[in-house]
């Protein structure tokens, strides 16, 4: 099983790798150069792929970036690339059709295309009017009931009601392998609507965010979105073993991801760990979480912030609230000896602020005893601080 | 015989004082040299070495990176052989470093009617106990960020109302209206403020428990409730980097790393609190130089040349320039370059409102106190007037414990 979850994990993780080198690393606000097609009759929905020297792509993934025709030129389509992913495929038919890659000049650059194999490349002006201006786009995705077909996404201005498709019900659109429909639609865009059936079905109106959003849509258009991908990887939960030091009453454990701060626990001290057995206690928490706090007396004893590994069984062990160290396969823990009669009790771990006063003698160049207590109380102050409550950086 | 021995001895004694009192600043071909510490970027750094390289040769200024100074200064700021002649750092501290007695007032250097051409505020914040400390340079606050890609510029809350319907409007599907650090005494302090509350005053009385005080925490319980509810420093400023909140109250330090990551970055004043007609005044903290006691008079007359050479507007708008830091001096504003720099005058238009971190001693052992406060409230969801009277008392118990 542990092995198990270690490929899951692995497997995620060289997952998120190969998604974020594919990903484009471009600036919204570089050099681009306009790339005209003009493809065979049967080549639809036409895309570009566009890649840099260094490897860098233009897009995120095949294939790539979507044409758009050109309303006052029949047949040419157009899409905007950076001027330094000038080496390019155009292909259509959802990538099953492709010419070879080829190398575009840092300008505007219109393809006569053939077939696959016959591209004819000019750096004159091919078509007519007015060249269209760059305008960014962000994905929307909609998920949809299954009766809904032809799904389409209406899309504007508020409140100034400029349009982003000419006609109700607006856009086509895409269905993917994965039960998601994908449009992108302009960044300008923070209404949307998505409607089916020929616009017989619809949401109502959403207001939204120009950013990469996924909405649920029910059978009755009752629809919610969100932003973080809902087919993102899910990790198994974890087990957290805690070894607690015997003074710490009702050891909790406070879970969280940093650094998007998402919480397990709705508030501190979190929840109570369980008695696991041979002088352990553990607690399960999604495999998400990366930072851990131990604590005890109702959260007035704790350990510093954990970072740890996500997606990993945790042991910690918890000497006092400086001393812990965290394990990802169980530790042997040697048993400690028994205190005889004679052995002095031993002293609890005193904070080491007890040794900043002796910095600051007041003999070596008469100082204020006001100033001498200050860091002591300072630091006292922390450290009491410290120890009874969550916090902080 | 014994007489005579002894006055010997006391006259030895006395030669060597006035020997001590009187030499000569340290001279080596006719050049002194003064050495200031710091912690500041290059950039800054760059700028002060450039233009206190124009008292050379008479005076050569070595400017020394020192990691720890403020712990260092505690340690050493009274040996002469190891403490260097000034320092440069923010004001906060120079409450302690007067009260050790380790500091000069630069008023023993510097004509004090130089210093009116200075933003009150930041003299109010080199002032302790009625001297003034620091020879400002420039200064910092808090600044009201926002992604020009979610909120246009004419859609910028200009009251905390305002703000609070556009997060409930805005915070959905894992997108934030606003978000900020929360509980951190730091980032509390403005709304503090803005309420007529504080959490020391200069008599070094604690103000947790005051009905501004707590008017001000409980009024900005609603606003936590549409944050994440950890909100410490890496989470509040990745959400904003990443696109993911839509605003939020953070340091000009952070406008870097925003831009980098693609922001279309807008800068506005901090919105009003409704219910007092106040914006939200965040603490200010001024950078400048300060005088060590050790340096005072053996080299006095070069201290006084370093000084003035840093009274000049070129050293205030060339900072501004290199760095994006505000200038203290009021008549750098009037340089077009500045003058037309946003994140500049975002921060002279918020120092209206500043208020100066205190510089007292006592202020030590607020920081965590006041944030425990505010873990109780934002986190915990405990009763603000409860936890408010339960934190003063912790705070008035240490600062007894300091006397």
């Amino acid at each position: 099983m542990k092995d198990a979850k270690k490929v899951l994990v692995l497997f995620i993780v060289a997952v998120l790798l190969l998604l974020s080198l594919s990903m484009s690393v471009f600036a919204d606000d570089v050099e681009r150069i306009i790339v005209y097609a003009k493809v065979p009759e049967d080549w639809t929905e036409p895309c570009v792929w566009a890649w840099a020297d260094d490897g860098t792509n233009a897009f995120k993934a095949w294939p790539g970036g979507e044409m758009e025709a050109d309303e006052n030129n029949p047949g040419w389509y157009y899409c905007w690339i950076p001027a330094e992913t000038g080496n390019v495929i155009i292909n259509a038919n959802e990538g099953e059709v492709q010419t070879a890659d080829f190398k575009l000049e840092a300008k505007n650059a219109w393809l006569i295309i053939t077939d696959a194999d016959t591209v004819e490349i000019s750096y004159e002006t091919k078509t007519t009017g007015e060249i269209p201006e760059y305008v960014e786009k962000f994905p929307v995705h909609a998920k949809v009931d299954e009766n809904w077909e032809d799904v389409c996404i209406w899309a504007w201005l508020h409140p100034d009601g400029t349009n982003a498709y000419e006609a109700w019900p607006g856009k086509t659109m895409k269905a993917k392998d994965t039960g998601w429909y994908t449009v992108n639609v302009p960044i300008w865009v923070n209404s949307i609507i998505i409607n089916a059936n020929g616009g017989e079905v619809q949401t109502e109106d959403l207001t939204i965010d120009p950013a990469e959003v996924w909405v649920t849509v029910d059978a009755e258009g009752v629809a919610e979105f969100t932003y973080n991908d809902p087919d993102a990887p899910v990790v198994d939960d974890i087990t957290v073993y805690v070894k607690s030091p015997a003074d710490w009453n009702e050891p909790h454990l406070w879970a969280w991801s940093a650094p998007d701060g998402t919480n397990v626990f709705s508030s501190w001290p979190g929840e109570a760990l369980q008695d696991a057995g041979d002088g352990w206690l553990l607690l399960e928490v999604p495999g998400w979480v990366n930072s851990v706090i131990v604590n005890g007396n109702e959260g007035s004893v704790q350990t510093a912030d954990l970072s740890v590994d996500a997606g990993k069984d945790l042991w910690v062990v918890v000497t006092d609230a400086e001393n812990v160290a965290v394990y990802y396969e169980k530790p042997e823990i040697p048993k400690e000896p028994e205190p005889t009669e004679t052995e002095p009790p031993a002293e609890t771990s005193a904070p080491e602020v007890t040794s900043e006063p002796a910095k600051e003698e007041p003999e070596k160049g008469g100082i204020n005893p006001l100033l001498i207590a200050i860091p002591a109380v300072a630091a006292i102050a922390g450290a009491g601080v410290y120890f009874s409550k969550k916090k902080k950086s | 015989m014994k007489r005579w021995l002894a006055i010997l001895l006391i006259v030895c004694l006395v030669t060597t004082l006035f020997v001590g009192c009187s030499q000569p600043e340290e001279i080596s071909d006719g050049t002194v040299t003064i050495t200031i510490w710091h912690d500041k970027e290059e950039e800054v750094a760059a700028v002060l070495q450039t233009e206190l390289e124009r008292l050379e040769p008479d005076i050569v200024v070595k400017l020394e990176r020192k990691d720890g100074l403020t712990e260092a200064l505690k340690l050493v700021g009274n040996d002469p052989k190891a403490a260097p002649d000034m320092y440069f750092f923010a004001h906060d501290k120079l409450g302690v470093y007067a009260e050790m007695g380790i500091l000069a007032p630069i008023s023993d250097f510097i004509d004090a009617t130089a210093l009116e051409a200075y933003l009150p505020m930041t003299i109010e914040a080199a002032t302790y106990k009625g001297e003034i400390y620091q020879l400002p340079l420039y200064f910092e606050t808090l600044l009201y960020m926002y992604n020009r890609r979610y909120m246009k510029d004419d859609k910028v809350p200009k009251t905390t109302e305002e703000l609070y319907e556009y997060m409930r409007k805005t915070t959905v599907g894992g997108h934030y209206g606003f978000v900020e650090q929360h509980s951190t005494a730091y980032y509390s302090a403005g709304w503090i403020h803005a309420f007529g509350g504080y959490i020391i005053n200069e008599e070094g009385q604690p103000g947790l428990d005051s009905k501004e005080t707590i008017a001000a925490l409980e009024y900005h319980k609603k606003f936590v409730e549409y944050m994440p509810s950890e909100g410490e420093y890496a989470t509040v400023n990745t959400l904003f980097r990443e696109a993911k909140a839509h605003s939020t109250i953070g340091g000009p330090w952070l406008v870097p790393t925003i831009r980098e990551s693609g922001i279309d970055l807008g800068l506005a004043p901090m919105p009003v609190v409704n219910e007092t007609g106040k914006a939200i005044a965040p603490y200010s903290g001024v950078q400048g130089l300060h005088v060590l006691k050790v340096a005072a008079g053996k080299k006095h007359d070069a201290i006084i040349k370093v000084l003035q050479q840093l009274t000049g507007d070129e050293v205030g708008i060339a900072i501004a320039k290199a760095s994006g830091c505000a200038p203290a001096k009021l008549s750098c504003y009037d340089d077009p370059d500045v003058a037309k720099d946003l994140m500049v005058m975002s921060m002279y238009e918020t120092a209206q409102n500043a208020v100066p971190m205190p510089n007292i001693p006592e202020m030590d052992v607020m920081w965590t106190v006041t944030e425990n406060l505010l873990v109780d409230i934002n986190m915990s969801g405990k009763d603000v007037t409860e936890s408010a009277k339960a934190a003063q008392k912790k705070a008035l118990d240490l600062i007894a414990s300091m006397k």
